[in-house]
């Protein structure tokens, strides 16, 4: 489904990613790990289309398609989603209204007809029911006002309408607390299927314990430094991410020292 | 005084007319002043960032008082039962009856009646009273003078105290013809714990056709105790006319004015709103939206004047400018000596979706009282870059993305009015209307 060949990536001029190759097929959990400054999100937002994510070198393809020739709205209606780190708050734009008009571009892109508000709102309900999430959000604005919890909630239950075929969830369990966090797995959990392939990218190894992936990737310096089983986050959280340089994989040395990611 | 108005001044009518002594001591007086110091120009301090050039350009003259040829108007914007057409600045008719309690007369009606000992209560002293605006030079008031030196047509609405006078259309139209300039007079009186609701719609029959057409109107209001005014006003000119617009708002204690404003067309339009509070506990709500494209001005200049204690005001006004359309606004809240425990807001918020595109805002804040709460903010900028690409990340192109935060910002006006039928309404209206962004 999504194939990632030596993937080089700049932002502000800064070479983050240098080197990643990646393939994920429907029906698999793969998980990235690694220390801050690796480039986990560099590489959501490069998958999503962001504005100032320069992509120097490498190619994506996307069902065959080369997705780094799509616009972010057409790699959305090809069926790509990312979960945002930080869900982007728009004062006055009701939720439902927005992820109607979201749905119906998709559904408009792809031949399909659009919902009429009656069939949209049965569709919402039911992905309310199934997620266990209340209606209330339903008539807020677009993320305004939410607490930590709640937007991530949001960035899941916008997932469960839009149904992608690729979902990327980028530190989705970052600033939750355990609560939250099992709302959230478990709502990543009711969403998997055989055609849907998924994207866990995370700090921590704890949202593993109810997301249990496929695979997980560690990266490190903006390359993949180790690829294994479930069993892999379990040694990074036992050993942190030390071990990388004393093998001599990477070459960060501080995480404090390592550079930032853009936001 | 420039050429124009001298023109203006000498298309002034020799009035011949019978009427009472005091108005035509005001129409005389008015008249006077008019000639010796004509209209503003961008030498007043008021009127910086407006000039008349375009009224000029157009070869606009003083309508001269004639019968209407023909008489269209724009379908309200939503059903109301009380109706009022104005064209040309003179009352036509009402549909739909008054309710118990109502008063409603054409101006000149008012003043004959008040002749014959039948006038409206205060309806001589209201338009003797019109204040002037303080500014340093005269010329600042020029369409002031010009609209009482020309005092006749316009109309009176008196609401007896404790009565509930409903909602009223007033549907402002003009004949389409060479460019004119029509002045009009608006007398709103409120007895105490009166109560009504007037929506103003500024609107060419014809969307189609050009309507050079200036109004001039001045609007008075005077709220007893616990009187209440909401005041909407829909203007949606065609893009070569002109509206002049002044709104004197007298607030008497514990009263409550609410104003709701959206400037959606007009090649030129400038509105100075003015309340003043002088009974206290009185609270004066001004909201306003204005969208901006083609090459349209729209200027708004709001101001608050606290002359007693605990009163409260809020200003709430968003703009959105696109193509080289250019907005003004100015937001003044004055706290005078002896207001204390006075509270107000200020907020105003711009964006601009083109280069060319220019908007100036000015908030002003002068406190001489104890005990105040006051708050203020004026910003210009563009969308947000960041809820753009979220968006878009949904799926919805950029086009639309651009055009959900700009209504959104926008609506944020419109979704104050309690009465969702008409926020809707006006919604809507700001939708078919709203500029696109460009480079």
């Amino acid at each position: 489904m999504l194939k990632i060949t030596n993937l080089h990536a700049k932002v502000a001029g800064k070479e983050i990613l240098k080197g990643l190759n990646l393939e994920v097929n429907g029906g698999e959990i793969h998980a990235i790990m690694g220390p801050n400054g690796a480039g986990k999100s560099t590489l959501g937002n490069v998958l999503a289309g962001r504005e100032g994510y320069e992509v120097t070198q490498g190619e994506i393809t996307f069902n065959g398609k080369n997705l780094l020739e799509l616009e972010p709205e057409e790699r959305a209606c090809e069926g790509i989603f990312l979960a945002f780190q930080y869900p982007v708050e728009i004062p006055g734009v009701n939720n439902t209204y927005f992820l109607r008009a979201a749905l119906n571009a998709q559904r408009k892109y792809r031949g399909e007809p659009e919902l009429d508000s009656v069939s949209f709102l049965r569709l919402v309900r039911e992905k309310l029911n199934v997620l266990h999430i209340g209606d209330e959000l339903l008539h807020r604005a677009v993320n305004e006002g939410f607490s930590g919890g709640e937007k991530k909630r949001n960035e899941i239950f916008q997932m469960a309408v839009l149904e992608p075929m690729l979902a990327i969830l980028d530190e989705t369990d970052s600033g939750l607390d355990i609560d939250a966090l099992k709302t959230v797995a478990e709502g990543v959990n009711r969403l998997r299927s055989p055609d849907r392939g998924m994207i866990v990218i995370t700090h921590y190894q704890r949202l593993l314990d109810y997301i249990v992936p496929d695979k997980v990737h560690v990266l490190a310096d903006g390359k993949l430094a180790a690829t294994g089983g479930a069993e892999l986050a379990l040694k990074l959280e036992e050993e942190g991410y030390a071990w990388l340089e004393d093998g001599g994989i990477g070459s960060i040395t501080n995480e404090n020292a390592a550079p930032a990611e853009a936001p | 005084m420039n050429e124009f108005s001298q023109q203006i001044a000498a298309d002034l009518p020799q009035d011949g007319k019978p009427r009472p002594e005091w108005v035509r001591a005001l129409r005389d007086g008015a008249a006077d002043q008019f000639r010796a110091h004509g209209l503003p120009t961008r030498k007043d301090e008021a009127w910086k960032y407006t000039g008349l050039g375009a009224l000029e350009l157009r070869g606009t003259r003083l309508a001269i008082e004639e019968e209407a040829s023909q008489s269209s108007f724009a379908a309200a914007v939503i059903e109301v039962e009380h109706q009022v057409r104005m064209l040309d600045g003179r009352m036509l008719e009402l549909a739909g009856g008054l309710p118990a309690g109502v008063t409603l007369l054409s101006l000149d009606e008012a003043i004959k009646n008040d002749v014959t000992g039948n006038g409206v209560t205060g309806l001589q002293d209201m338009l003797e009273s019109l204040p002037a605006s303080k500014a340093k030079q005269l010329s600042s008031d020029g369409f002031s003078f010009l609209n009482t030196a020309t005092l006749e047509n316009g109309i009176v609405v008196h609401v007896a105290a404790g009565a509930d006078g409903g909602r009223f259309l007033l549907n402002w139209s003009t004949t389409e013809g060479d460019a004119r300039l029509f002045n009009s007079r608006v007398c709103v009186i409120l007895e105490a714990g009166a109560r009504l609701e007037l929506l103003e719609q500024f609107e060419s029959a014809n969307a189609n056709t050009s309507n050079a057409n200036t109004n001039n109107v001045v609007f008075q209001a005077e709220l007893g105790e616990g009187a209440s005014l909401q005041h909407v006003r829909l203007q949606q000119e065609s893009h070569d006319a002109g509206l002049i617009t002044r709104t004197e708002v007298i607030q008497k204690a514990e009263s409550e004015y609410a104003y709701y404003g959206f400037d959606l067309g007009g090649g030129l339009v400038r509105h100075d709103l003015h309340c003043s509070l002088v009974g206290t506990a009185a609270k004066a709500s001004l909201n306003g939206a204005y969208l901006l494209d083609g090459s349209r001005h729209v200027d708004n200049h709001a101001k608050v004047d606290h002359m007693a204690t605990d009163g409260f005001s809020e200003q709430y006004f968003r703009g959105v400018a696109g193509d080289s359309g250019k907005a003004v606004f100015n937001t003044a809240v004055y706290v005078h000596p002896g207001a204390d425990g006075t509270e107000a807001k200020q907020s105003n918020a711009n964006i601009l979706l083109s280069r060319r595109a220019e908007i100036d805002t000015k908030p002003e804040l002068e406190i001489y009282a104890d005990e105040v709460i006051a708050s203020h903010g004026a910003t210009v900028g563009q969308l947000d870059e960041q809820a753009i690409f979220y968006l878009r990340s949904r799926g919805l192109n950029e086009e639309q993305a651009r055009m959900i935060l700009t209504t959104a910002f926008c609506q944020s006006v419109s979704d104050k009015l309690t009465d969702r039928k008409l926020s809707e309404a006006i919604s809507q209206r700001m939708m078919d209307v709203m500029p696109q962004a460009q480079g």
